[in-house]
């Protein structure tokens, strides 16, 4: 299996303001990286840049499998990302949901694989309830579902520990475990205790 | 792992959109209802006999097309909007590029056309009087004009999404934008009713289709991705 690189390049974003950062450049490999920072500092809008939900003011962002960048809808599927603005069809139940975006995203998507994804974030019993009932903690866990879905190379998680008990706290810390040997994993939080030995740290506003 | 084909993606984009629609019926019942209140006033206001015979046919075409662009105004805006409006646009984006959901939003919105084209029709004929000597080339003009009419009215709905006042903002830029599409339907309409193919509003409208596909390709990552 060829090493995940996610390289940033220069980055820089502003929002009607001073820029939230600039000229930001770093490479993450395998491993933990902790994006720290205050509030506003950038954390939220940075993961969305490199998870191609926003566009940079300038820089690039690219991801390596080996030596070779990832492109178009290979690079689209490579990460995966989960912020707190993520939401889903609330009408539809969390199997429907994750059904939906993974053959959306040109995945086959068959009952078994989504029911054992949902039950691997602890959502098994609750698969077939609407989203629209489910409480923040339960979202939040669906949302880590959703990050995962298409077995990205990248993992990026924005606040991911909001709202979740305990287990749910444990359930994710397993996952970033395991996900962070196989590649890079960026973690955005403002509660250090989310953070468990990470190979890099960026802090943003400083 | 072997990825869907594009047409397949836009397929689920359009069945989750009609699987939305079965479950809430806001659109379907918005649209049905705006143009059954518009059709039974209209049939009131002019009636089968309020005009000369040869003067029904262009009335009768304009009514339609009246209808028809009001209540997919009414109803077309909802396929971004909707997806801006309950955070879940952020998700669909991650997984599919622009063009595959502005093609899935389209697909939807033409089968949406068309269910108010079938009720829209037919209750024109019947309220007004309006005999309809070509069916064929009327359901031509009407699929051919629908597409047109989705195609635009979808990016739109697309690009106003994220914009404030976006109802009257839709209309405003819909407006223009559509009047070529809607001059051409209606005189396609009015030759269809008297039993002829019109060649030249036709090819209007066919060469309207293809410069509102090609805008449509071209724009569409500018116009969802942020």
């Amino acid at each position: 299996m060829l090493a995940t690189t996610l390289e940033a390049r220069e980055l820089s974003k502003s929002f009607s303001g001073p820029p939230l950062f600039s000229n930001l450049s770093f490479s993450a490999g395998a491993g933990l990286v902790a994006v720290s920072g205050r509030n506003g500092s950038g954390k939220t809008t940075l993961l969305k840049i490199l998870a191609r939900l926003l566009r940079p003011g300038s820089g690039n962002v690219r991801v390596l499998e080996g030596s070779r960048e990832l492109d178009g809808e290979e690079r689209r599927r490579a990460v995966g990302w989960a912020g707190p603005d993520l939401a889903f069809y609330e009408d539809f139940t969390a199997q429907e949901n994750l059904m939906f975006f993974r053959r959306a995203a040109g995945l086959p998507a068959g009952e078994q694989q989504i029911r054992e994804r949902l039950a691997g974030v602890g959502l098994g019993a609750a698969r077939e309830k609407r989203v629209g009932a489910y409480s923040t903690g339960m979202k939040q866990r669906l949302r880590l579902a959703f990050a995962l879905l298409c077995d990205p190379l990248v993992l990026l998680l924005d606040e991911p520990t909001a709202g979740l008990d305990e287990p749910g706290r444990e359930l994710l810390a397993a996952a970033v475990a395991q996900r962070r040997r196989a590649g890079p994993v960026l973690l955005a939080s403002n509660d250090p205790r989310d953070f468990v030995a990470p190979e890099q740290v960026i802090e943003l506003g400083r | 792992m072997k990825a869907g084909s594009a047409l397949s993606r836009v397929l689920v984009i359009c069945g989750k959109d009609a699987a939305q629609e079965a479950r809430r019926r806001i659109a379907l019942a918005s649209v049905l209802f705006f143009a059954a209140t518009a059709l039974t006033l209209v049939s009131f206001a002019v009636g089968p006999s309020g005009f000369a015979r040869e003067e029904r046919g262009q009335l009768h075409a304009a009514l339609l097309w009246i209808l028809l662009f009001f209540s997919t105004a009414t109803g077309l805006p909802r396929a971004f909007v909707r997806e801006e409006e309950t955070g879940t646009a952020l998700a669909l984006r991650k997984v599919a590029p622009g063009i595959l959901v502005l093609a899935g939003k389209t697909l939807f919105n033409f089968f949406l056309f068309l269910a108010i084209a079938a009720v829209t029709v037919p209750g024109l004929g019947i309220l007004l009087g309006w005999d309809v000597s070509s069916p064929g080339a009327m359901a031509a003009v009407l699929f051919a004009a629908g597409y047109g009419l989705t195609v635009v009215s979808t990016f739109l709905s697309a690009l106003v999404a994220r914009a404030g006042q976006k109802n009257v903002l839709f209309v405003l830029v819909c407006f223009p934008l559509l009047v070529p599409l809607l001059l051409s339907s209606i005189a396609a309409t009015v030759a269809a009713a008297a039993g002829q193919l019109a060649g030249p509003p036709l090819r209007v409208i066919l060469a309207y289709d293809g410069a509102a596909t090609c805008a449509a390709y071209l724009l569409a990552a500018a116009a969802w991705e942020e």
